[in-house]
């Protein structure tokens, strides 16, 4: 990857997806999870994307963040195409230029909540003292200042949740991807949780996708995608 | 910079890895037990081999062999003093190899005769003061010793001492021969009655002080002769090397090393090792089955996290590195519980397992009737070493498994 590719222009679009198909082989019958989706996202925009049960929501964010391969079309992300990539190439385009938070809260259970954000940053290589100081910035951002050396078990939903952002964020990818992030979380905390993601897309620019069939996260995303069988059927930025 | 920052990253896997060992603990703990008791197990069950093997071989050393002898080439065929060598012949071992000590004998067959019985014996004239390097040095003497080469009485051992019916200050006669070839017969008095570690030895040898024997046996020709030159070096493995320079030094001469004129104990003490190597991989295979099964319900177990991190951004290289470091680290601290726990009981037995009560097959088997077990780093370190690459083998399967698992795993479904 060169220097150019990673460049964050804000002439470039982050996502450019063009004809995606995504089959799944399932018992020899092949399934059509995506079949030709075409999705583009600019730096800044906060998208929800959602759709019934199977539309192909969770198949396209992970397309889109290099975890799962696609059939057919083109997905250029950061301005990498992922078309060529191998899977170590895929690896270190994730560890570089996305930041995922998933519906489980996925941190790593023997290590505290500093460990875990740090843990990206050291996959990184990020030198010992910068680590530590960005580790704990993140996790003041998300107001988990006093949280640090507590372990996932010891967290609330939320508060781990937050954390799972925190890791996300900490390496100032270019692209926030966030699949059902409130899916197991009460109302309020979800509210909670919604309002930091707003914060982090409106003062930081951060590009934010999240998979949702919740109206109150996309209540708060600017730019609503509905997904129908595979395809993009609706998108409030070209509605008229 | 690369490698301070690989270093770092290979010290948070570490990290993970021991946090990981310890989240399992009940899990693992079972596995350490089995591991140290296995180790443990086999460090003592090595120990006593080993000290059986010392024993058999010290046994062998100490009795007239010692590491090296020197004879002259006749004297295997015709043990008399027609084949003996002049007991100036210099002894000279480079500083690399040490000796312990050397000592000169005349060791021909004699008749040795009571007024109840008699009976063939070895006689061996013998300088008391250099036979600290000889099972000569273990007798308990009842009685004298030999009070020097001069010494012209005679010590036997308590068996033959009961057969001829005889003791301490009895008048024998022995018959042997001379250097000129002719049978001498000549009286001795019996200085003490020695008690050997074997009966055997306390049947065959008679002991009389060397000069003595070469005032009473030598002919004109050769002035101080001895059939035999035994040497005992510090370390057993010197002794190709001794063996080397002494038949450069003295190509006249034959020079043997133990093995050569003990081969059935050498072929033992051979078999030993090869009984230890089969020994310790029958356990390590038993355990690494435990091993293995136990990792890959890890990996099972966490395959979500697995996932996870791979989604992250963590390469497989990583993610194999992290699982060979559990693997290993069980096996660490497994291994060096056990080899403590070996060494504990190796302590506990202190002195050795008596096995008087077996004394007779026992010393069909060239030993003496206390086995003591024998602790060498060496075998601790090779064994400790051995079973961590064990471990390191057999974290292949789960590391494998490991690998198998792709970062969509870490996903909702
Ligand atoms: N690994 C897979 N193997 C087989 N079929 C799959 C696989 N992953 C997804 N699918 C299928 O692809 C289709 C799209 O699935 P996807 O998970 O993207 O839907 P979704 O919109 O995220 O649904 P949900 O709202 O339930 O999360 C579904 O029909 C699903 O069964
Ligand atoms: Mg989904």
């Amino acid at each position: 990857m060169t220097e150019s590719e990673q460049t964050k222009s804000t002439a470039k679009p982050v996502v450019a997806c063009q004809g995606v198909q995504r089959i799944y082989q399932q018992d020899t019958v092949p399934v059509y999870a995506l079949r030709g989706a075409d999705l583009t996202i600019n730096p800044g925009e906060f998208v929800s994307l959602a759709g019934p049960s199977g539309s192909g929501k969770s198949t396209l964010l992970n397309v889109i963040g290099g975890l799962d391969g696609f059939d057919a079309g083109s997905v250029v992300v950061g301005g990498v195409d992922l078309g060529g990539l191998n899977a170590a190439e895929l690896a270190e385009m994730r560890l570089r230029n996305v930041g995922f938070v998933f519906q489980a809260y996925n941190l790593i259970p023997v290590l505290t909540a500093r460990e875990n954000v740090e843990f990206i940053l050291q996959l990184q290589g990020t030198p010992n003292q910068e680590r530590r100081e960005r580790a704990d910035t993140a996790l003041q951002r998300l107001g988990l200042g006093d949280l640090g050396d507590r372990r996932p078990g010891e967290l609330s939903g939320g508060q781990q949740q937050r954390v799972a952002i925190a890791r996300a964020i900490v390496t100032e990818p270019v692209l926030l991807l966030a699949d059902e992030p409130t899916a197991n979380l009460d109302s309020k905390t979800t509210e909670e949780l919604l309002g930091l993601l707003r914060d982090l897309n409106q003062q930081q620019g951060m590009t934010i996708v999240t998979a949702t069939h919740d109206p109150i996260v996309m209540s708060y995303t600017s730019r609503q995608v509905a997904m129908l069988d595979g395809e993009i059927h609706q998108d409030s930025a070209s509605a008229v | 910079m690369i490698s301070s920052s690989l270093f770092s990253t290979l010290a948070m896997l570490f990290n993970l890895s021991l946090r990981n060992i310890v989240r399992y603990r009940r899990r693992n703990f079972f596995l350490f037990a089995a591991i140290a008791v296995a180790v443990g197990g086999t460090t003592l069950s090595n120990a006593l081999i080993r000290g059986w093997q010392v024993d058999m071989l010290e046994t062998a050393v100490a009795g007239l062999t010692g590491h090296i002898k020197l004879q002259a080439p006749g004297f295997a065929d015709d043990p008399s003093l027609q084949n003996a060598f002049s007991s100036l012949t210099p002894i000279a071992l480079g500083e690399e190899v040490p000796i312990l000590g050397f000592a000169q004998r005349i060791n021909i067959p004699a008749v040795i005769s009571s007024e109840r019985e008699t009976r063939g014996v070895a006689l061996v004239g013998v300088d008391p003061a250099n036979e600290g390097i000889s099972l000569y040095s273990d007798f308990v003497i009842e009685g004298e010793d030999l009070s020097g080469p001069a010494d012209g009485r005679l010590l036997i051992g308590k068996a033959l001492a009961e057969t001829l019916q005889t003791r301490v200050g009895r008048r024998v006669v022995v018959i042997m021969e001379g250097a000129d070839g002719k049978s001498r017969e000549r009286g001795y008095r019996i200085a003490g009655v020695f008690d050997a570690p074997m009966k055997i030895s306390e049947e065959l040898l008679v002991f009389t002080g060397l000069q003595a024997m070469q005032a009473a046996l030598s002919s004109a020709e050769l002035s101080r002769p001895i059939t035999e030159l035994s040497l005992v070096l510090q370390a057993e493995e010197d002794r190709v090397v001794a063996q080397r320079e002494l038949a450069a030094q003295h190509p006249q001469l034959v020079v043997k090393d133990w093995r050569e004129m003990q081969p059935q104990v050498a072929e033992i003490v051979d078999l030993v090792d090869a009984t230890m190597a089969i020994w310790f991989f029958l356990i390590m295979s038993a355990l690494t089955f435990g091993l293995v099964n136990t990792l890959i319900a890890t990996v099972m177990q966490r395959t979500r996290e697995l996932g996870m991190l791979r989604a992250l951004g963590m390469n497989q290289r990583l993610v194999l590195i992290q699982v060979v470091m559990e693997c290993v680290g069980i096996m660490v601290v497994g291994v060096i519980a056990g080899l403590l726990l070996g060494v504990a009981m190796v302590f506990g037995l202190g002195d050795g397992i008596d096995l008087s009560a077996f004394s007779e097959s026992v010393e069909a088997f060239g030993m003496s009737t206390l086995l003591k077990p024998v602790l060498t780093l060496e075998d601790l370190l090779l064994f400790g070493g051995l079973s961590v690459l064990v471990g390191f083998f057999a974290s292949f399967f789960p590391a494998r498994r490991a690998l198998k698992i792709s970062p969509l795993m870490a996903m909702n479904r």
